[in-house]
C-alpha cells in the first residue's frame, strides 16, 4: 500500500515526515537516496544527467518543470520524469512538496502564477499517480484520504463552497441531495433507485458517480489546501526570518518557470501558429459595432457597465489573449502575458479611462471610485492601479457575450454582418482580423506592428 | 390596476392602510444594518444611503413622504449611512414577469397570465434550492411585478459574487449539463455519453425540467439565439411527445445537430428569465416588502403560501378597489 502522503502531502503522516527529516541545511546538497531511486526506476530515462533530481531542492524545481513541460511540449516524453510516479519517491517528495510551499509563500505570493502553476502541478500529479494504482489501491487510497479529508458522513455541498466559487469544482457536475453531495452507493441506491426506469441504479452509480467525483473532489480539496497552506506560511512568514536556502529555492523556481514559459510561448507571449490570434496591437478598425460605439463614449444608461464590464475585459483580452475561448479551462492572467504590466499600464488602460471620457459626463467626474472595478475585472484586487503584487485577488473577467450585451446593453449592440456569425465580440474582432488580413489589407503591417510594440522584448524580461 | 398611483392613493395608502406589523420579520430583525432608498418623484430611487433605527422611524417616514418606491438593501453593513464596512447580504433572484424571454401571453406591460407564469418558474427555482442544494432560509416576495425570492442562508450570505453565479447557473438551469460521464483522467476505463434526459437525477433533471418547461410555453415567434424560425416550428410541432416525457423521439425528430442548438438556445434562455445582474450584486437595493410599486398600483407583499398565492387578491391596495 502506498503513503497516504504520496498523494496527500499534507496529511498529518506528511507532516511527520517533514518534521523528521526535512532539514534545511540539506536542500541543495546531493541526496544518494534520491539518486538511487531515481536511477533504479524501470522507466526512468538515465541517459541525460539532467534529467535526474540529485536534491530535495531539485525535485521540487522538477515538479513544476514536468506540469509544464507536459502541458507544453509536443514531444514530451512521460519517461523523462518517471520517477514522480514511483512511490518509494513518497518521502522526498513530500519533502519538496513542503520547500516549495516555503518558497513560494515567503519569496513570492500566492497569488503569483509560480503559486498557480504549483497548485495545478500539485493537482496533475495526484491524477496522474491515481491512475497509475492498480484499481483496487486505488479505491483504497481514495476512501482513506476522504475520510480524513470530510469527516462527517454526508458532506454539505457547502462544506466545498471555495471550490465551487473557485470553479474548480462545478455544482452542476455533482448529484445533489438536500444540499448532501452523493457519494455513498448505498445512499445513492436508497434515495435514487426509484428513478432510472430502464437502467439499473448501480451501474448508474458506477458511471454517474463512481470513483470519478471522489477523485475530483479529492483532488481539488488538496489543490484547495494547497492555496491555503500556502497563505497560512505567507501569514506566519512575517515573523519569521526566512533560510537562505529558501530564497535560494524561490529564485529558482522563478527562473525556471520563466524559462520555460518563454519556450513555450503559444501564448504567454508572441508566436505561435494561429496567426491572427496572437497577440498584437489593437486594431480599432476590427472592434465590433458594440465597442467601436463604446469607445466613442456611452451617455448616461448603461455608462459604467459598457466602459467597465464590457469594454475594460475586451480591450485587455483583445490584446492580451484573443484565443481565451479557444483554450477553454485554460486559467491565464494578465502577467502570464504581460509580466511586467508595460502593455497593460501603456496601452490597455488608456484606451479605457479615454472611453471613459468620452461619456457623458465623464465617468470619473461623478464616479471616480469606478477606476478600481477597472483595476478589480483586470484581476488586480480593489486598487486604483494594478500592481502585480495584488494580482489573482479578483478574477480577470472574460468578455461578456453578445447574448449578455443583449440582454444587459441593448443600446450598444448594432449588429452588421459580421455579427450574425458570432456569439462573442472578442470572437466578432478575431474574425474582422483575420479577413483583413486575407484580403491583404493590412497584413504586413499587422505583423509588423507585432514584431515592433515590445512584445518581444517583453518575453526576454521575464 | 398597473395605473400608475397619484400622490393623493400613495398618501392614503400610506396613511390608512400602511402598517409596521405586515413587515416581515427577516427585513425588520437587523433593521438598522440595512441601507433604505428612495424614489420620491418616480425617476428611480436617488434619495440613498438612508437608515432607520427601527420599525416606529421607519413609519414616520413613509407617512410623511409617502414616497413613489421604497427599497432596502440586501446588504448589511455596520455602517450602513455610508455603504461602509459590508457584513453579509442576502442572496436573490429576481424575476420580472415584463422580461420574461418565453410567455405566453402577448401584454406588454404583465397581466395575470405571465404573472402566473412567473411565480411558477420561482416556485420550481425554490423547489431546486430546498430539494437539491438544502437550503432553508428562502423567503418569497411579490414585487409588484413579479418574484424576488430572498436567501438568507448564513453560509450563502457572506459569500461573493462567484459562488453566487454558481449557484444561479444550477438554479436556472443555464449550462448545458455534460455528455459524457466516466473518468476523469484520459488513458483510463471509458466514458459514456448521456443526453440530459436521461439523467433523471440531480442537474439533469433540473435542466430538462426547465427547458421543457420553456418548450411548453413557445409562443413561435420568439427570437432566440441559435433556434432559428425552422427549428422552432419543428420544436413546437413535435412537443406533444414532450407531455409523457418521449424525449428521445422528440429529439430524433429534431434531429442531434439541431438538438444541440436546441439545448444551448435553451441554456440561455434559462439565464435571461432570472436578472442575474441582481444575483451576484452584494449591495443592491430591492422593493421594500409592504411598500406600494407605484407605476402599477400594487403593493409588494410577502408570499405565505408559494402554491397558492394570488397577487390580485393579495397585492392589491384599497385605493385600486375604490377607483372607479
Ligand atoms: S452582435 Fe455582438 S458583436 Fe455585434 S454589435 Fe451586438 S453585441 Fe456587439
Ligand atoms: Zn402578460
Amino acid at each position: 500500500m502506498v503513503l497516504l502522503s504520496f498523494i496527500n502531502p499534507l496529511s498529518e503522516e506528511g507532516q511527520e515526515i517533514v518534521k523528521e527529516k526535512g532539514d534545511l541545511e540539506s536542500v541543495f546538497s546531493s541526496n544518494d537516496e534520491l539518486i538511487y531511486i531515481v536511477t533504479h526506476d524501470k522507466r526512468q530515462n538515465i541517459d541525460d544527467d539532467s534529467l535526474i533530481p540529485e536534491s530535495y531542492g531539485d525535485l521540487a524545481i522538477k515538479r513544476i518543470q514536468w506540469y509544464i513541460e507536459r502541458k507544453n511540449n509536443k514531444d514530451f516524453n512521460n519517461d523523462d520524469y518517471s520517477y514522480l510516479f514511483n512511490e518509494e519517491i513518497t518521502e522526498a517528495d513530500v519533502i519538496s512538496f513542503h520547500l516549495i510551499s516555503q518558497a513560494i509563500a515567503t519569496k513570492l505570493n500566492p497569488n503569483s502564477r509560480e503559486a498557480r502553476f504549483f497548485v495545478e502541478s500539485q493537482g496533475k500529479i495526484i491524477e496522474e499517480r491515481l491512475v497509475k494504482l492498480p484499481e483496487q489501491e486505488r479505491k483504497e487510497i481514495v476512501n482513506r484520504i476522504l475520510n480524513q479529508l470530510i469527516f462527517q458522513e454526508n458532506i454539505n455541498w457547502k462544506f466545498l463552497k471555495e471550490l465551487v466559487a473557485s470553479k474548480k469544482i462545478s455544482l452542476t457536475d455533482l448529484v445533489l441531495d438536500e444540499g448532501n453531495i452523493i457519494l455513498d452507493k448505498e445512499d445513492f441506491i436508497n434515495r435514487f433507485g426509484d428513478k432510472f426506469k430502464d437502467r439499473a441504479p448501480d451501474r448508474m452509480y458506477e458511471i454517474i458517480i463512481g470513483d470519478s467525483i471522489k477523485e475530483l473532489i479529492l483532488t481539488k480539496m488538496i489543490m484547495q489546501n494547497t492555496e491555503n497552506y500556502l497563505q497560512k506560511i505567507r501569514e506566519m512568514s512575517s515573523k519569521i526570518e526566512v533560510h537562505p536556502a529558501i530564497s535560494e529555492l524561490s529564485e529558482k523556481i522563478a527562473q525556471s518557470i520563466s524559462e520555460l514559459t518563454s519556450k513555450y510561448s503559444g501564448f504567454y507571449g508572441v508566436g505561435g501558429s494561429e496567426g491572427s490570434m496572437k497577440i498584437g496591437k489593437l486594431i480599432k478598425e476590427a472592434f465590433p459595432p458594440c465597442i467601436a460605439t463604446t469607445v466613442e463614449g456611452v451617455s448616461s444608461g448603461g455608462r459604467n457597465d459598457a466602459i467597465v464590464l464590457l469594454l475594460t475585459s475586451f480591450v485587455s483580452y483583445a490584446r492580451l489573449y484573443p484565443a481565451i475561448f479557444r483554450n477553454e479551462g485554460v486559467d491565464v492572467k494578465v502577467s502570464d502575458i504581460d509580466p511586467n504590466l508595460t502593455i497593460t499600464l501603456n496601452e490597455i488602460l488608456p484606451l479605457i479611462y479615454e472611453a471613459a471620457d468620452n461619456c457623458s459626463p465623464p465617468l470619473f467626474d461623478d464616479q471616480p471610485q469606478e477606476k478600481i472595478n477597472i483595476t478589480s475585472k483586470l484581476g488586480f484586487g480593489m486598487y486604483e492601479n494594478p500592481e502585480l503584487d495584488h494580482e489573482g485577488e479578483t478574477t480577470w473577467y472574460t468578455p461578456m457575450s453578445c447574448e449578455k450585451i443583449k440582454m444587459h446593453l441593448p443600446q450598444l449592440c448594432r449588429p452588421d454582418k459580421l455579427c450574425a456569425k458570432i456569439g462573442n465580440p472578442l470572437s466578432y474582432y478575431s474574425r474582422a482580423k483575420w479577413l483583413m488580413e486575407k484580403e491583404g489589407k493590412s497584413a504586413n503591417s499587422i505583423n509588423s506592428n507585432n514584431n515592433s510594440n515590445g512584445d518581444s522584448k517583453n518575453n526576454n524580461n521575464q | 390596476m398597473f395605473k400608475t398611483a397619484t400622490l393623493e392613493e400613495r398618501r392614503r395608502y400610506y396613511r390608512e392602510e400602511w402598517s409596521e406589523k405586515d413587515l416581515p420579520k427577516f427585513i425588520t430583525d437587523e433593521l438598522r444594518m440595512r441601507e433604505f432608498g428612495f424614489d420620491h418623484l418616480g425617476h428611480g430611487p436617488n434619495d440613498r444611503y438612508k437608515v432607520f433605527k427601527g420599525k416606529d422611524s421607519l413609519r414616520r417616514f413613509l407617512r410623511y413622504k409617502t414616497p413613489f418606491a421604497a427599497y432596502i438593501s440586501v446588504a448589511f453593513y455596520n455602517n450602513p449611512r455610508r455603504r461602509g464596512d459590508w457584513l453579509k447580504s442576502e442572496y436573490v433572484f429576481d424575476v420580472d414577469a415584463k422580461d420574461l424571454p418565453i410567455r405566453s401571453c402577448d401584454c406588454d406591460g404583465v397581466c395575470e397570465i405571465c404573472l402566473s407564469e412567473a411565480l411558477e418558474i420561482v416556485n420550481n427555482m425554490i423547489d431546486t434550492l430546498e430539494g437539491d442544494l438544502g437550503i432553508k432560509k428562502i423567503h418569497l416576495i411579490y414585487s409588484g411585478r413579479g418574484y424576488h425570492i430572498r436567501i438568507l442562508d448564513d453560509e450563502i450570505m457572506d459569500s461573493d459574487s462567484e459562488l453566487r453565479s454558481e449557484i444561479l447557473k444550477y438554479v436556472a438551469g443555464a449550462e448545458v449539463p455534460k455528455l459524457k460521464y466516466g473518468n476523469i483522467s484520459e488513458g483510463s476505463g471509458s466514458s459514456y455519453n448521456f443526453e440530459h434526459f436521461s439523467i433523471p437525477i440531480a442537474y439533469p433533471k433540473v435542466f430538462t425540467k426547465r427547458i421543457k418547461y420553456n418548450i411548453q410555453h413557445l409562443k413561435g415567434n420568439e427570437e432566440i439565439d441559435d433556434i432559428n424560425k425552422n427549428l422552432l416550428k419543428d420544436i413546437i410541432k413535435n412537443r406533444d411527445l414532450l407531455d409523457d416525457d418521449q424525449w428521445g423521439i422528440f429529439r430524433s425528430k429534431i434531429g442531434p445537430r439541431r438538438y444541440k442548438n436546441m439545448v444551448t438556445g435553451m441554456a440561455r434562455v434559462n439565464l435571461a428569465t432570472i436578472d442575474a445582474k441582481v444575483s451576484i450584486d452584494l449591495k443592491r437595493i430591492l422593493r421594500l416588502p409592504t411598500s406600494l410599486h407605484s407605476k402599477v398600483s400594487m403593493k409588494c407583499v410577502e408570499v405565505k403560501d408559494r402554491e397558492w398565492f394570488d397577487p390580485f387578491k393579495s397585492a392589491v391596495p384599497k385605493f385600486v378597489e375604490e377607483r372607479k
